[in-house]
Formats: structure tokens, C-alpha cells, sequence
């Protein structure tokens, strides 16, 4: 019915759309939930082009074990995890910000356009999808960057770490049709060690400064 | 000439008998989902009824202003929902931009109700009047960019709804795009906001410091309250119409009867939408409003880029 790149392109769509949700929130906990919904997305993704490949080749491909792999560590696992980080910490809104929500979301509207720009330039990119494709992938990291550097506290942090590591996953995913296997299982235990590393490091620092606000971070302590 | 006006009555008894149908359907799901019974579905028609027959309480200090918004409010409403029909074959008139007059006919109403708001003096009407024109002025820019962008689209090429409904109606799939979707999730977010739902305002309060629309209608009683509620209701399925015709394109171009029965499942559908979003949510600080209105105008303006860039 849908052509492959249609559906795609609509789920990277729905992808960058879930990173401007993401930018408009301000709770702890939608922050979880949002950052959620785009790794489903992103699964989806995955197994729509391992579903499509298996139809078409009549052999197993391996975005099917990465659609698994996704659903359980950026779906069921990391999120869990911020959720009991968060229950532990005592703080749920995020009040101070370096910019306020208006003008963070224009400026990642901003960050898209020039993205897209960018991306027009590059004379060897052929094909409308690619671009289209690409350009969704790098804004979602350059997003996920600008969302790392607008958030004092460190879960928003993790979150950008994590929405930048979503874009570059996507961005392999959809132009290269999947990286192999090794390579992406690799990635993945790399996110997975730094979360597991991140989420420690939250602990710590809540207990020893009372706060997780990275600006309380100047002062030592022994 | 009489087929114009056949069709234009047509037009008008299924916009005002569906308004409060929907008001009280939405109503009547929110009920069942919070476990409790509500009232019933048609309870719209009914209040209306009541307050036709009641007297109407004009302030001593009201100008004429107040008397006259709430004609004034009505009928401008019931013009632009002539201009955006509930199936295409319903369209008696139409011209070229007339997209941009509905968004404008809406605003003369509102822009009418905050004058009203501010005529008789009340500090609580003022109130109202002032949020919701900061509102408005939020959310207006993103309507006429998701409008423009709709009537740019290579399908439809003018800015009619005459037009628009033609381009999208054309069978098959080919409206989906990443264009249309996030035209789609920012017309979601502008309809919320300006039908006074619950994570901008909430319709079901009467006496808080938080409310806005219900605010400016204070002062009102009789059947200048029962003007004004059913402009609202009116003003609603417009927008719901807007949504059901340019978004969800199926059948419109079908036998009248099928048209109309898949028009009314297509309302019933977004209302249940709508009321979804509105138990899932809670109302927000008034100064959370731009965030939302932010997010809304810039998925319009990606959506235009999008469309524009990629052609898609």
C-alpha cells in the first residue's frame, strides 16, 4: 500500500516532532516520557525497514534484532532507570532555565532550517527522501546538543545525551539502510555504560551538594 | 439561486444542531471516563432552551456595545462557518481567499466579546478579555500559517476552501506527507486553544481566577448567554470541520448521504480525540500558554518549509 521510504519518512518526521515536544517540556517525568515515545518511534522505524527487507530478500535482517534491542534498552531499561533516579532525587520541575521555552523552541526551529540548508548543499545527495531523511536526523542531534546546553539539571542532561545518540542513530538507520551489526550492539553498550555512569554520578552529586543543579558544581568538597 | 439558498439553510441547520451535540458528547466521555454518570448528551439543547425563555439582566453601566456583541458574536460565526461547509457539495459560495476571512470573522467575534468583556466595568470580565486576546495574538499567526500552507499545497493551489476541499479529496492516500502531519498536530494544538480546552482554559468552570473564556461571559444572562454559549459551540465545529475536511479527506467526494454520515462519524471521532486530550491533561499556568502556542506556530512553520523545500 505505503511505499518503504513513505512510511520512513513519516516516522523521522514524527521523530522530530517528538524532539520539539521534548524542547517544550519542562517536568522531569515528561521529559522520560517523551524521550519514551521517540525511542518507540524509532523502534517502529526500525521494524517497519526490518519487516520490509524480510519481504523483499526472503532472508533475516538484522534491523529486526536492532528494533529488539531498542525496545528493550531505550524503551523498557534507560527510562526505568531515570524514573527511579528521579523518584530518588528530590526536585521534579525544572524552574531556572538559561533561555525560557518560547524562544529555545524558535532557536531549535532555527537550528532545523539551517540544518536543512546545510544539507541542500552537499552536492552528492541524490533523492528527495535522502535529504529528507538526513536533514530530520541532524537536526534531532543537533536538538538533542542544544537541549544538553539549555537544562541545568543533569537528568535533562542524560536526556540530551540520549536524544543526540537517537539522531545519529536514525540518521545511520534510514540513510544506510543499518550499520552492521556489530558496530550498532557496540554503540549500544557504549549508551548503556554511559547512562549506567550518568546515573551514578546523579546519585553523588545529590548526595554530597543537596542538589543536582549543575551550577552548584564550582565549590570543592573533600 | 434557489439551489444557493437551499444549500445555504441546509448548511446552517446541521452547523446548529450538531454545535451542541458535540459540546455534550465531549462532555458526556469526559463524565464516563472520571466514573461518573454526566449529563445527558443533548443537556446543550436543553440549557439553551431555558435560557431563551429567561429575562435578560442588562448592568446599568453597559453601553451598547454589550447588548450588541452577543448578535454580533452569532452571526459572524454562522458567516464563516458558510464558507467552510460540512461536506463540499454543500458550497453555495466561495472565492478566492476566503480562508483568510473566516480566520478573520472569528477574530470580529472575539474581538467583539473582549470589548463586551471590558464594557461593563467588571474586574473579573476584564480579566477575561485581556488573557484571551493574549492568547489569540498567540495563536492566530500559526491558524493563517497552517491555512497558507494548506492552500499552497501543489494538490490545491488556492487559497479557497472551495478549492482546498476539491485538492484533498482526491481518493487514495496521497495527502499524507511529513508536510500534512505536522500541520495536523499544530491544527490539534490551535483547535485546543481556541475552543477554550483544558490545557489552555477550562470550559467547565465558573468561578475560578484561572478561567478565560468563561470569564467575559459573566456578566451575561438569558438569551444573550444562550447566544454566546452557542456561538461557542458553533465556533467549535467549525474548527472540527475544518479538521474533518482538510485532514481527513475520505469520502468527501461520495454520494450526499454517505458524505454527510461519514462527515458526522468523522466530528464524533475528533470530538473523541479532543476529549481524550482533555482528561489526560491539566490546565496549565497562563504563562505556560506561549510554550504551547510556540510549539504550535513552529510545527506550522515547519510544516510550510517542508512543503515548500521538498515539495512533500
Amino acid at each position: 500500500m505505503f511505499k518503504l521510504e513513505e512510511i520512513l519518512n513519516i516516522l523521522s518526521m514524527l521523530i522530530l516532532i517528538s524532539a520539539f515536544i521534548l524542547v517544550a517540556n519542562k517536568r522531569v517525568n515528561s521529559y522520560i516520557k517523551t524521550f519514551r515515545l521517540q525511542s518507540m518511534l524509532l523502534a517502529a522505524a526500525a521494524g517497519t525497514l526490518g519487516i520490509y527487507h524480510m519481504a523483499a530478500e526472503r532472508k533475516f535482517d538484522s534491523a529486526i534484532i536492532m528494533c529488539l534491542l531498542i525496545i528493550l534498552l531505550k524503551v523498557i531499561f534507560i527510562p526505568g532507570m531515570l524514573n527511579r533516579i528521579c523518584k530518588r532525587v528530590e526536585y521534579k520541575v525544572e524552574k531556572d532555565f538559561f533561555i525560557n521555552i518560547p524562544i529555545s523552541i524558535i532557536i531549535c526551529c532555527g537550528l532545523a532550517i539551517l540544518v536543512w540548508y546545510v544539507i541542500s548543499l552537499i552536492p552528492d545527495i541524490k533523492g528527495a527522501y535522502e535529504i529528507m531523511f538526513l536533514t530530520n536526523s541532524i537536526s534531532l542531534v543537533m536538538i538533542g546538543l542544544f537541549f544538553m546546553i539549555s537544562r541545568k539539571k543533569a537528568i535533562g542532561q542524560i536526556i540530551g545525551f540520549l536524544v543526540i545518540e537517537n539522531g545519529m542513530f536514525m540518521a545511520a538507520l534510514l540513510t544506510t539502510f543499518g550499520m552492521p551489526m556489530i558496530v550498532e550492539i557496540g554503540i549500544f553498550f557504549d549508551v548503556l555504560a554511559a547512562v549506567l555512569i550518568m546515573g551514578v554520578f546523579v546519585f553523588r552529586i545529590n548526595e554530597s551538594f543537596d542538589s543536582i543543579d549543575i551550577d552548584k558544581l564550582r565549590n570543592l568538597r573533600g | 439561486m434557489f439551489q444557493g439558498i437551499v444549500k445555504i439553510v441546509v448548511q446552517l441547520i446541521i452547523t446548529a444542531a450538531l454545535a451542541p451535540l458535540v459540546s455534550g458528547i465531549i462532555k458526556k466521555l469526559k463524565a464516563r471516563v472520571q466514573h461518573r454518570k454526566g449529563a445527558s448528551v443533548f443537556q446543550g439543547y436543553f440549557d439553551l432552551l431555558k435560557l431563551f425563555k429567561k429575562d435578560v439582566v442588562v448592568s446599568h453601566n453597559a453601553s451598547w456595545i454589550f447588548t450588541a456583541t452577543p448578535y454580533i458574536y452569532f452571526v459572524s460565526i454562522l458567516a464563516a462557518s458558510l464558507f467552510v461547509p460540512a461536506i463540499p457539495q454543500l458550497f453555495s459560495f466561495g472565492f478566492i481567499g476566503d480562508a483568510v476571512l473566516v480566520v478573520y470573522l472569528i477574530a470580529i467575534g472575539r474581538f467583539f466579546m473582549a470589548l463586551s468583556g471590558m464594557d461593563t466595568g467588571s474586574t473579573f470580565t476584564g480579566m477575561g478579555s485581556s488573557r484571551e486576546m493574549m492568547i489569540s495574538a498567540l495563536i492566530e499567526p500559526s491558524m493563517m500559517l497552517v491555512l497558507f500552507t494548506v492552500g499552497l499545497n501543489p494538490l490545491v493551489g488556492s487559497l479557497s476552501f472551495q478549492a482546498i476541499y476539491k485538492g484533498f479529496a482526491a481518493p487514495g492516500w496521497g495527502f499524507v506527507s511529513p508536510s500534512y502531519l505536522l500541520l495536523l498536530i499544530s491544527m490539534l494544538i490551535i483547535v485546543i486553544a481556541e475552543t477554550a480546552r483544558i490545557p489552555v482554559d477550562d470550559p467547565s468552570t465558573h468561578l475560578e481566577l484561572t478561567m478565560v473564556h468563561e470569564a467575559m461571559l459573566l456578566e451575561y444572562s438569558g438569551r444573550h448567554l444562550a447566544l454566546m454559549e452557542i456561538s461557542a459551540s458553533i465556533k467549535q465545529l467549525l474548527l472540527i470541520t475544518v479538521i474533518c475536511n482538510v485532514f481527513i479527506p475520505f469520502g468527501s467526494n461520495a454520494g450526499v448521504i454517505q458524505a454527510l454520515g461519514l462527515y458526522v462519524l468523522k466530528v464524533l471521532v475528533i470530538s473523541g480525540v479532543i476529549a481524550v486530550i482533555e482528561i489526560n491533561s491539566v490546565k496549565l499556568r497562563l504563562f505556560s500558554v506561549p510554550n504551547h502556542a510556540a510549539l504550535a506556530f513552529i510545527l506550522a512553520v515547519l510544516g510550510f518549509m517542508s512543503s515548500f523545500v521538498f515539495g512533500r
